[in-house]
């Protein structure tokens, strides 16, 4: 609890006490952790205007809780709160008398970064001379006091679009270095907050000149860079004990753990570009404002115009930048028209900016999770919901952020069990497996999983199915190897390591047709695919499997396939090199079943699996119909002896199939695919 | 009497004397308004001041709405007084609801009418009517050989734009005013440039008074029933009681105990009477005779100095002056209201509805103006009436042009009908004011 | 050395139909710019300020006011023969205006009444904007127009170029100020999301909500905020929201015809005066 000594006092005392510390040798990192009094956080707020800065921090006004000037700790929100929800926003009363328990108001940081009107230039016209002077460059020197960890992310993200590229914003960086960050941890979420799925916070880890992490008594304090280290070195802090630290590391996690993750990001950029012609799009179109509340609130849009302001005579005239946004009618506007005339065009410009096409220009998401577009929308649009109903995971590979295979390196197998052994065809059985580690069971299609017994060399074998509590390997006896594990026998055990190498892109197929052509044992690492496909039919357009083998019995699947062609609305077409008595069907090259088709596949995707040369020539004829190369995915077969990039065996020009395959798209490939000795 | 039953030539008929008098469209008034007089043998025939602006139905549009919805409607009834129309409604309504003001929020309303009568005032004095004494069609052809009466005229309008704009957020129809105080109630500090450009504003005041006071003036006197509120301390804006030169005393929301309104033929306005006919007259002159007392002390001496008291009741013309010395009063009483000023803890008090009625009257520039309305149990407004000050001057104008005009007739025509035009300008119409309503009764035969 | 001849000044009137006066006060209300803006236009016809008048033909016609009358009418008709830029300038000459509310009366009633003044029945069936009349070049909105606008009007017609009037919700105005938004954090009903912007989100600046007096802007969605506004209100109250200064626009004509909350119907007690008077 906070006690009565006076600042001055506490000050003498803690700088004994450090420097006692310091001489004893303690070693104390600089940065800290340190910790200050509550009632000695005005020295920190001094010191900063003694610095000459101008202190920004959180204020109550007009109902929410808005950055503007502080100079004593009494400015500050003590005891408030907020009650937060789609297109609603209330100050609360908490019990408490804590500074920073408050989550996002309509206020960022940008206002001061990145203000709503700047002067560029002055333009003077005399005669027919033109001068134009640029607008002084002279910020204010800032203190930023309670930044979270989902601003100094926005912070960060403005500085890769204003700094990081050929052409820069001198104001912005002038504005920027002229701010001292003093960021605070958040130890409360509203509803709205999704840092976690954005993977900007809770907890702070960078940027910062000083980080606080608030108590009931105080603050613990790290410093961030070499200002913030010096800044610290004027206050009366004192080392931050284990229970502090503790304490502080707590209330941070609690946050993270209520938040949990909204809106899972895996995969999302894919998946929001591919629905592009999503229906979506018009529905929200008809509950949207075109307001532009949601691009104001948020700390990274950045997209701005220009104005002038000129006397009568037209001889003096200050131009200036103002904010602006994508949803504004002139926005896009051309002297013939106007490219996003349909609120439905604009509201897909910001969303598909903000989550997908930011990534391609700027590295990372625009969206920082903190939840401002969700509050401030005066109709409660939340775009969580909206990218959930437009985008959503496939649910046959629950997406998981970071999805580390099981005993990845080759020191370690874990282990399953051979529950049964199903025959396909004369050379090929199905081993169900399990007792497998869970992290098999979500992995993706076009896995593969490296399996060993001892004696034996470790064989890189399709993951053919996914089970609930298991999967299958699809598996050929071509050699003493794969042919000792088939006669292994339900109840063996044997060695795994995996999932690995990247799975077929699902994500991109959404909302468009599916070609899959393959032959043979083809079909094992395909069939995932088709079971996720069948498992959400609705969301793909139509589906075609063309499959070829050598002859009727040497295909794999035949009850399945008869039953996607029944009952999954999937259009199978068969072909064998050579007929049985009773083969009705097509006889010849699998190709040969859509080389004379009128299907359009420009709004295909297409999947195949089989030996190069039929990959390849697969593929040209694919292309013939329609499909682009980046549509077009192939899944390859390399010699493989570690599975993870680093025996160096699977290497193919610049690429490592076990790593960044075994699933490439066509336009990926390039040059390399097909040719002799590559 | 409209159009007049005829008025002999004083010392008795002139025969062969025959005008007629037609302005089709009055300048320098706000809105619509005709002047027509005819003179038959000397004799005025027929004086009128016909209204033809196109009437505008407010009473009916206030129908069925909320009272803070009235406030902001019929503010639209005039584009240069719209702060009377708020005041008046909003204090009908808080008469009848029981509303008591935080008495900050009070004298925050009184600075912000002090803004209005300047904004007011100084259109008049220097746009409306001062090009009519120095001999110009306008104020900016006026500026080509005056630019600096010209540029402090405007000057000090603009401070009075300003107090309209700090307090209401814009001049012309303020957003501020509600039921029980104000939306929003500035900052002390916010006040701080404004109280500096009021010192210039009263120093331009009183160089105002001077140089109407050296004003050639036409000789015309009468001695008209004057109307206005009366305050035993403040001079009047929003609070008082209805007092005439002859004796009436009503309650601030009694207006009709003593007045009424008449539909006459010829015109789009209504016009007033006293309940037995009598034509009166309201505004400045009426409000510097009836409270000479409650004046600003630098008013009150600008007009001593003047010496033009008597005359500015007599003399229509002399109106100018009294505006003046209200310019003056004004400026000088929002200086001291600002000094005065501590911001108040609540904007606005909160209220509940009553049905009954709602009635009430402040002093626009032009006069008195009343409100009454009917409030219906859920609290919207089910019947309105609004008498405006022009509509219960348009009598004495009539009257006024009537009487007047036998002394014109020697002029040359257009010279005569200027004097009759300036007469008309002297009462600082607000015409749009006048027509915002027709009273529209509908039968329905089955 | 030959002297150059000011260019000649544009010819300006300023006109009025029905209205409160306030927009053409704001050319006035420019005040210590009232006499620069003089220098670059002529006004010539302007019976508020100025007794010289002038027939026409003018440069730019500024026309305050709604039409409601068949003389108006036939008033504008010659007035644009005459002007070679016409501006509207206004909520009433816009959108109809606040008046424009008894184009939802029933006109035949009213038709079918018998009137003190017969010959007033046409000037009481509607009241609407210039443009559902004559050809309007530009338009300036607002209840009053905004003198930002009026100044950068004149300018754009001086120097010949397009005028920039931001066409935007006055969201963006409130949040440029940094107004934290009364609808969001107070519940107040506001119009702001689907109102133009130009007075510099005046109301939620003073702790109001916007009542949409500059009109609805592009592509607004009145009938969401309506829905939104639906919520805990009744339809009368909501169609009151939208029937304001500028609810002849669409899209909020729509939505006061369907919610209601004002009065349609003419018959009944209009006036509060006591039934005496009549002719003189």
């Amino acid at each position: 609890m906070v006690t009565g000594t006076n600042a001055a006092e506490a000050l003498a005392l803690d700088n004994a006490t450090r420097a006692a510390a310091l001489a004893d040798g303690a070693a104390q990192p600089k940065s800290g952790p340190w910790f200050l009094l509550r009632a000695n956080l005005q020295v920190l707020i001094d010191e900063l205007r003694a610095d000459g800065r101008k202190v920004i921090g959180p204020r109550v006004e007009d109902g929410a809780i808005v950055y503007s000037e502080v100079t004593t700790v009494t400015d500050l929100p003590e005891g408030w709160g907020d009650v937060q929800d789609a297109g609603q926003y209330r100050l609360s009363r908490r019990r408490d008398r804590k500074l920073f328990s408050y989550n996002m108001g309509p206020a960022s940081w940008k206002r001061f970064t990145f203000p709503p009107v700047v002067p560029l230039n002055i333009g003077r016209r005399e005669g027919r001379e033109v001068t134009f002077e640029p607008a002084p460059l002279d910020p204010p020197r800032l203190a930023f006091l309670g930044v979270r960890g989902c601003e100094l992310a926005a912070l960060g993200i403005q500085d890769r679009v204003f700094l990081g590229g050929p052409y820069t914003d001198e104001d912005y960086r002038a504005r920027r270095a002229a701010a001292f960050v003093v960021a605070v941890n958040c130890t409360t979420a509203a509803p709205t907050c999704f840092c976690t799925s954005m993977g900007t916070g809770p907890e702070i880890r960078g940027g910062h000149d000083l980080v606080l992490t608030e108590l009931d008594e105080g603050f613990v304090v790290r410093a961030g860079s070499a200002a913030g280290a010096d800044l610290l070195a004027r206050l009366p802090v004192k080392a931050a004990d284990a229970g502090q630290i503790f304490r502080a590391a707590g209330a941070i996690g609690k946050v993270a753990a209520t938040i949990g993750d909204p809106l899972p990001t895996a995969g999302l950029h894919d998946r929001l570009l591919a629905q592009f012609d999503s229906p979506q799009w018009a529905e929200i179109a008809e509950r949207c404002l075109m307001c532009a509340n949601c691009s104001m609130v948020c700390p990274t849009c950045f997209c701005s115009s220009v104005t002038q302001r000129s006397d009568l005579d037209g001889h003096v005239s200050t131009s200036e930048r103002v904010w602006d946004f994508c949803f504004t009618s002139s926005f896009a506007r051309v002297a013939g028209g106007n490219f996003r005339n349909r609120p439905r065009d604009r509201y897909r410009q910001w969303l598909t900016h903000k989550f997908a096409t930011w990534i391609d220009q700027f590295g990372t998401f625009g969206c920082v999770g903190c939840g401002r577009c969700v509050a401030w929308c005066p109709v409660g649009i939340d775009v969580r919901k909206e990218l959930m109903s437009i985008a959503p995971p496939l649910a046959a590979c629950p997406e998981t952020a970071d999805c580390k295979p099981v005993a990845a390196s080759p020191t370690e197998y874990a282990t399953a069990r051979i529950r049964s052994i199903r025959t396909e065809t004369g050379d090929v059985s199905t081993l169900v497996l399990g007792d497998v580690d869970s992290v098999f069971v979500s992995g993706r299609p076009g896995q593969f999983a490296m399996i060993a017994l001892p004696a034996y060399p470790p064989m890189p074998i399709s993951i053919s199915r996914y089970l609930p509590d298991g999967i299958e390997l699809t598996i050929r006896a071509a050699g003493p190897a794969t042919a000792r594990v088939i006669e292994l026998g339900a109840g063996a055990e044997l060695g795994l390591r995996g999932p690995l190498g990247t799975g077929w892109p699902l994500e991109q197929a959404v909302g468009r047709d599916v070609v899959i052509v393959t032959g043979g044992i083809g079909l094992a690492p395909l069939r995932p695919l088709i079971d996720a496909i069948t498992a959400q039919r609705p969301r793909f357009g139509t589906v075609r499997l063309f499959y070829g083998a050598r002859t009727p019995s040497d295909m794999l699947y035949r009850t399945e396939l008869e039953r996607w062609a029944r009952n999954s609305n999937i259009e199978v077409a068969l072909s064998v090199d050579r007929g049985d008595e009773r083969w009705r069907g097509p006889v010849g090259l699998v190709t040969q079943l859509f080389d004379q088709a009128t299907w359009d596949g420009s709004r295909a995707v297409g999947f195949v699996c089989g030996p190069e040369r039929m990959m390849q020539a697969t593929a040209e004829s694919l292309e013939e119909r329609g499909l682009s190369d980046d549509r077009i995915f192939v899944t390859l077969e390399r010699h493989m002896e570690c599975g993870i990039g680093l025996c160096g065996h699977c290497q193919m020009g610049k690429l490592f199939v076990c790593k960044d395959g075994p699933v490439f798209s066509m336009a990926q490939l390039g040059q390399v695919f097909g040719r002799e000795g590559i | 009497m409209h159009g007049t039953t005829g008025i002999e030539a004083p010392g008795g008929p002139r025969p062969g004397i025959d005008h007629d008098f037609n302005v089709a469209y009055i300048t320098r008034v706000e809105g619509e308004g005709s002047l027509r007089l005819r003179v038959r043998d000397g004799g005025v025939v027929e004086a009128r001041l016909s209204i033809f602006e196109a009437p505008r139905y407010f009473e009916s549009l206030v129908v069925g709405r909320t009272p803070d919805e009235v406030i902001d409607i019929v503010s639209r009834i005039c584009g240069i007084c719209p702060v009377a129309y708020q005041m008046s409604a909003v204090h009908g309504f808080e008469h009848l609801f029981g509303v008591e003001v935080d008495p900050q929020v009070r004298a925050l309303r009184r600075l912000l009418y002090c803004g209005e009568w300047i904004q007011s005032h100084a259109l008049h004095i220097y746009l409306l009517h001062a090009p009519d004494f120095l001999g110009y069609p306008s104020a900016i052809a006026m500026a080509a050989d005056h630019k600096a009466v010209v540029a402090r005229g405007l000057a000090i309008k603009k401070v009075g734009n300003q107090i309209l704009s700090t307090l209401g957020g814009r001049a012309i129809h303020p957003i501020s005013v509600r039921v029980g105080g104000f939306s929003k109630v500035p900052r002390r500090d916010a006040l701080d440039d404004l109280r500096r450009a009021l010192d210039d504003a009263v120093a331009g005041a009183e160089e105002t008074v001077r140089m109407v006071a050296g004003f050639d003036v036409p000789d015309y006197h009468r001695e008209p029933k004057l109307v206005s509120l009366v305050h035993p301390t403040e001079y009047p804006y929003n609070h008082g009681r209805i007092k005439s030169s002859d004796g009436v005393d009503l309650p601030v929301d009694r207006w009709d105990d003593a007045f009424e309104e008449i539909h006459v033929e010829g015109t789009n306005a209504l016009q007033a009477r006293t309940h037995d006919g009598g034509v009166y007259l309201l505004g400045p002159a009426a409000r510097m005779t009836l409270s000479p007392g409650s004046l600003h002390p630098m008013a009150a001496e600008a007009l001593t100095r003047t010496g033009l008291a008597d005359v500015i009741r007599t003399n229509i013309y002399w109106s100018i002056a009294a505006r003046a010395i209200e310019l003056l009063h004004a400026c000088a009483e929002a200086r001291d209201l600002i000094d005065g000023y501590r911001r108040p803890a609540e904007p606005k008090v909160a209220w509940t509805a009553r049905p009954g009625r709602a009635a009430w009257a402040t002093e626009a520039p032009r006069g008195l103006l009343f409100h009454r309305y009917e409030v219906d149990d859920r609290g919207f407004v089910s019947a309105a009436q609004i008498v405006p000050p022009t509509s219960q001057n348009q009598a004495a104008i009539e009257s006024d042009l009537a009487g007047f005009a036998p002394s014109v007739l020697d002029l040359p025509h257009e010279e005569a009908t200027l004097r009759l035009e300036q007469l008309i300008r002297s009462y600082d119409p607000c015409i749009s004011c006048a027509t915002h309503f027709l009273d529209l009764r509908v039968e329905r035969s089955t | 050395m030959t002297a150059t001849a000011a260019p000649a000044r544009l010819t300006v009137g300023i006109v009025k139909f029905a209205s409160c006066d306030g927009c053409q006060l704001s050319l006035l209300d420019l005040e210590d710019e009232l006499l620069d803006v003089v220098r670059k236009f002529d006004i010539v016809e302007f019976p508020e300020a100025s007794t010289s008048r002038s027939p026409g033909p003018y440069d730019v016609l500024l026309v305050e006011g709604a039409i409601s009358t068949e003389d108006q009418r036939r008033e504008i008709t010659e007035l644009r023969s005459k002007a070679k830029t016409l501006v509207t300038i206004g909520a009433c000459a816009s959108y109809g205006g606040i008046q424009a509310l008894r184009n939802w009366m029933d006109h035949d009633a009213v038709r079918a009444a018998v009137y003190a003044h017969p010959e007033y029945i046409d000037s009481l069936a509607t009241a609407t904007p210039v443009r559902e009349h004559v050809k309007v070049d530009a338009e300036l909105h607002g209840c009053p127009i905004n003198q930002d606008q009026l100044r950068e009007l004149l300018a754009s017609v001086a120097l010949g170029r397009r005028p920039q009037i931001r066409e935007e919700a006055v969201c963006l105005d409130c949040k440029r100020r940094g107004n934290v938004c009364v609808l969001v954090a107070s519940g107040m009903p506001c119009l702001g999301p689907v109102t133009q912007s130009g007075c510099g989100a005046l109301c939620p600046t003073f702790g109001r909500g916007c009542y949409g007096c500059f009109g609805p802007k592009e592509l607004a969605n009145a009938r969401s905020l309506a829905d939104s506004f639906l919520v805990g209100r009744e339809p009368a109250d909501v169609g009151r929201l939208f029937a304001g200064f500028t609810a002849y626009a669409e899209p909020f004509r729509s939505i006061v015809t369907e919610m209601g909350g004002i009065r349609m119907d003419p018959t009944g007690p209009a006036s509060a005066r006591p039934a005496r008077g009549g002719n003189a």
